[in-house]
């Protein structure tokens, strides 16, 4: 979804699309833990924290100190969990305060991250959902000159889809339209071998998925085409001898990189 | 049932959300790592306690077997023949049995009041002398000063007559590293303990009885045994010393504190000021102490300052004291001190005076352990806070210096005393089965600086209109009594509660010097031309010098082959001059009132029997009521007057005939005894615990009554 908050966001990242994903997913995660750590300080009670820390260690103590005592163990034990519930609850309006922005960023970089542009010569599906299966029946592909098919159109009348399997020519970016019961809607096709901004389905209404998965404006709510989505490849980032989904890439390092700032920073977390 | 069912509801919850807290971080998906870091935080944090609570639990549950049948074997030697199942011991320091008599009879202190009405009151004889680290040591190891090595808080060295703390000697690390100016130590300093003899408590924790121990004196270096132990009296602050206050002030004086405090000046830059707190030496042996600098911010409309100290900053009112304040002194190659003191902002306008606590050892982070095992003091720490860890943590010397006024000292008395209550009920709590002894020493404290309102002829309160002196001694009793109250209504029958003092007290008005006393009757002789000494005998010529006295009650002979530059024969010459010197100095009179000055000269060879007597004095002695050794005197210096009046506010004192101040025992049982004394305690706790006593022991076990009918609790 194209929103004029995400205008400044896509000017600043066209500065570093000739990086590296993997470098780029580092960069973020590490400025995204020093961020997380100097709000978690600035909107949490860190007294308040400190001391719930430190119950909590008390009580583990405990657990160790009087161990031949039976009823202070188990004592312990539920002092343990009241003190870890309460840790949390001093720790939810921090990490409130923080979500929006966070899943805001998280949802632009998902845009580059999450999915490989196509390449020339490479395969791919366009699925058309449609309202009902009569307008399934209708509909047609209209396609740019670089972008051709390689096999007729399969209809899954039980899904009220319709897919096409296409190549793409050359690099470039193509619209695709579809036409169906007299209107025509169209969806952008990425062909580039670097790190583009990307949107795999088009969407009419369902606002929150259009949020989260969506680059592109809403289809008409007449519409009688409820979704155009091309099965772009997902990005698998190679660290560490392993291969990583850039989100949980993002969660570990800025976990690991906030847990180093608050140290340095002597910030209770 | 609806409760139920709203708990079993609450239940499930928190276990689903801790389920699946668990997988999230077990198995991050891309759409739970929407959360973010924020969430990975909280969630990694409280994962990570419930992970090691987990751990330690599996931990338990695998040597469970083996540890129940230890236990089993243990407890049934242990309480086997036990009389009782948990003893709680609450020592009062210095708790006076003709004070809380009179109290009591005034119909004051209802709890003491019930435990002597359906229990036992009765005085605790004390040793000799009667002072708190000898009492306390006696108390846990059950046998006279003569087998546990402690005579007073001061012991001489025999080399140079000057003195060293008799409980503990702390030495730096033998072997050092030298790079370019630094002198890196190779190891840790070496804590010697010099308290001889086995606490009680360390018999008890042998035979499977679990032990908590809270501030009892002498007990640093805390020693191994199965129990939990935290030092009290003779702990020392990070300097090393008793307790070292620190006076910033803008004020230029060159006079110095006579003891217990430093004087460093407060100087202005711009609308602010700096100053800093010394700490210990450094230990790369670069010269010099280790400083803490800190800064104040006057605001003379509010009156207020900020200090900022390190990376804390705080606000404190004028006659407010700050919390504990963590400090660092480095090093360099990244050694650092850590310590904790307190700050009271004592004047911002015309001068700026700020006083500053003994910077006590960090108990959360100890450079030296202060506890058994060393997570005590941290477990204590992290569940109630930082707390004073110095064994005289109640600065008396700045009250006496008058750096602080009485109720500042009270404040500070009375906030220590808060947290050692809630150290010893946690201990009360953590153990439902065995001992649990603490000790309290605000009453002693209170006592030695406030007793000169008890006392209407006391010296030191000649100025004071009538009126106007506070019942402070009668508030810190009623205080104690709640204190038993509450301990009252944690126990059961099979409880036995005891309440102790090592000694009593009295008045100390008048001062003596005995040294003067020894110099002016030819025992003593300085060198040529002199006619005072300086402090720890300079001036004094010991070739011709055939007795001193150091400390509180001792007085040495000058023996050949023991002292240095001994002149007094071992045998028959210095059995006579010890019988010269009783015969004169007992019964001494003061001139200026008429009182006796000294009602006992008590013969070390009569007082004591073991294999340290060679430490002890050759001669106790026995002050009368009203007096004590002089505070010159103490620190082995010899002054033109024998008798001066004492000025100080510490005006009360229980270093006199020991037979005048007893301490006291209170029990919720009957005990079958009538002159109880400190040395008793220990056999008595074997015996109601079914153990054997060891053959050494001096003392012998009371006969304490089955479980009595419970006295009624008293709010």
């Amino acid at each position: 979804m194209v929103t004029p908050s995400s205008m400044p966001f896509r000017l600043l990242s066209s500065a570093v699309l000739p990086a590296s994903p993997l470098l780029l997913v580092l960069a973020v995660s590490i400025v995204i833990g020093l961020l997380m750590v100097v709000v978690f300080r600035y909107t949490s009670d860190q007294k308040a924290i400190g001391r719930a820390k430190d119950r909590l260690k008390a009580h583990l103590l405990a657990v160790r100190l009087f161990q031949d005592q039976l009823p202070v163990v188990l004592r312990a034990y539920a002092r343990i969990l009241r003190g870890t519930a309460r840790y949390l609850r001093l720790a939810f309006r921090p990490f409130l305060i923080a979500i929006l922005p966070i899943t805001f960023l998280i949802i632009q970089l998902d845009r580059y991250l999450g999915w490989m542009p196509l390449r020339p010569a490479q395969t791919f599906l366009v699925e058309a959902r449609v309202e009902d299966q009569a307008a399934g029946n209708e509909v047609e592909l209209q396609l740019p000159p670089e972008l051709v098919s390689s096999a007729p159109a399969v209809h899954i009348p039980g899904d009220k889809e319709v897919v096409w399997r296409l190549v793409a020519q050359r690099e470039g970016q193509y619209d695709i339209h579809i036409a169906a019961v007299g209107q025509t809607v169209s969806k952008q096709v990425l062909v580039s071998p670097g790190l583009a901004r990307i949107s795999p389905v088009r969407l009419r209404g369902n606002f929150w998925e259009r949020m989260f998965t969506s680059g592109e404006p809403a289809l008409a709510d007449n519409s009688p085409i409820q979704s155009i989505a091309i099965t772009y490849p997902p990005r698998v980032i190679n660290f560490a001898w392993m291969e990583w989904n850039w989100i949980v890439l993002f969660f570990v390092v800025s976990l690991i990189a906030g847990f180093i700032f608050k140290s340095v920073l002597g910030i209770q977390i | 049932m609806r409760l139920l069912s709203f708990r079993q509801k609450r239940l499930g919850q928190l276990l689903a959300a801790v389920l699946i807290i668990g997988l999230v971080l077990l198995f991050p998906l891309r759409s739970e790592a929407y959360a973010g870091p924020g969430a990975g935080f909280a969630v990694l944090s409280s994962f990570w306690t419930i992970f090691v609570a987990f751990l330690y639990s599996f931990y338990a549950l695998v040597t469970w077997p083996i540890r129940q049948l230890l236990r089993l074997f243990r407890r049934r030697k242990a309480y086997g023949k036990a009389q009782v199942k948990r003893v709680v011991i609450v020592g009062f320091d210095g708790m006076d049995p003709v004070l809380v008599n009179r109290f009591m009879d005034e119909g004051k202190l209802p709890n003491f009041t019930q435990l002597r009405d359906h229990g036992t009151f009765r005085p605790l004889r004390t040793t000799f002398p009667a002072i708190s680290p000898v009492a306390w040591s006696t108390f846990q190891t059950g046998v006279n000063p003569g087998k546990h090595n402690i005579y007073d808080f001061l012991a001489r060295d025999l080399k140079n007559y000057l003195p060293y703390l008799s409980s503990a000697q702390i030495r730096e690390p033998k072997r050092h590293l030298r790079i370019g100016k630094y002198s890196l130590p190779l190891g840790k300093a070496e804590i010697k303990g010099l308290r001889k003899g086995t606490p009680f408590w360390h018999w008890l924790g042998k035979a499977g009885v679990f032990c908590s121990v809270i501030r009892v004196p002498a007990t640093f270096p805390p020693e191994k045994f199965p129990g939990v132990l935290l030092s009290g009296m003779c702990v020392p602050d990070l300097k090393g010393s008793q307790g070292t206050f620190c006076f910033c002030t803008t004020r230029a004086s060159c006079d110095k504190f006579r003891e217990g405090g430093v004087r460093i000046p407060v100087e202005r830059n711009g609308a602010r000021f700096h100053s800093h707190i010394p700490g210990p030496e450094n230990p790369l042996g670069t010269g010099g102490v280790l400083r803490a600098d800190f800064k104040i911010h006057p605001d003379t409309r509010c009156n207020q300052a900020r200090i900022e100290i390190d990376s804390e900053t705080f606000t404190l009112k004028v006659g407010e004291y700050s919390e504990w304040i963590s400090v660092k002194f480095k090093a360099g190659m990244g050694f650092t001190a850590h310590g904790i003191c307190r700050f009271y902002l004592k004047e911002i306008s015309p001068e700026v005076e700020v006083y500053v606590t003994p910077v006590n050892i960090d108990p959360g982070r100890p450079d030296l352990p202060i506890s058994h095992p060393v997570t005590y003091s941290i477990y204590l720490a992290k569940l109630f806070g930082p707390y004073a860890t110095l064994g005289l943590a109640e600065d008396t010397w700045a009250l006496n210096e008058e750096v602080l006024d009485d109720q500042a000292f009270l404040t500070q008395c009375y906030g220590n005393h808060k947290d050692r209550e809630r150290m010893f009920f946690d201990a009360l709590e953590k153990t439902p089965q065995g001992l649990c002894a603490c000790v309290f020493d605000t009453t002693d404290r209170v006592q030695h600086m406030f007793w000169r309102y008890l006392d209407k002829d006391h010296p030191a309160v000649r100025d004071v209109p009538q009126g106007q002196k506070p019942r402070v001694i009668q508030d810190l009793y009623d205080r104690m009594d709640n204190l038993i109250g509450r301990v009252m209504q944690q126990i059961d029958e099979q409880t036995l509660l005891l309440v102790i003092s090592d000694h009593g007290f009295k008045s100390f008005a008048r001062c003596m010097n005995l040294n003067a006393w020894l110099h002016q009757n030819g025992y003593l002789a300085l060198k040529a031309g002199k006619s005072e000494s300086g402090d720890w005998f300079e001036d004094v010529d010991w070739s011709r010098t055939r007795a001193y006295t150091m400390g509180l009650n001792g007085l040495y002979l000058n023996l050949k082959g023991r002292e240095r530059e001994g002149i007094v024969e071992a045998g028959a010459e210095a059995g006579a001059l010890k019988q010269d010197l009783r015969a004169k100095l007992d019964g001494l009179v003061d001139p200026a009132s008429g009182a006796i000055g000294i009602t006992g000269m008590f013969d070390c060879d009569a007082v004591y029997a073991g294999p340290y007597v060679d430490n002890a004095p050759d001669l106790i002695v026995g002050y009368g009521e009203g007096f004590r050794a002089s505070w010159d005197s103490v620190m082995g210096k010899v002054t033109s007057k024998i008798f001066e009046d004492n000025l100080k506010a510490w005006s009360g004192d229980h270093c006199v005939d020991p037979r005048l101040v007893p301490g006291v025992l209170f029990s919720n049982r009957k005990i079958a005894i009538e002159k109880p004394a400190i040395v008793d305690v220990a056999p008595t706790i074997l015996k109601l615990f079914g153990l054997e006593l060891p053959s050494y022991f001096d003392g012998k076990p009371w006969v304490v009554a089955s479980a009595a009918p419970q006295p009624q609790k008293v709010a």
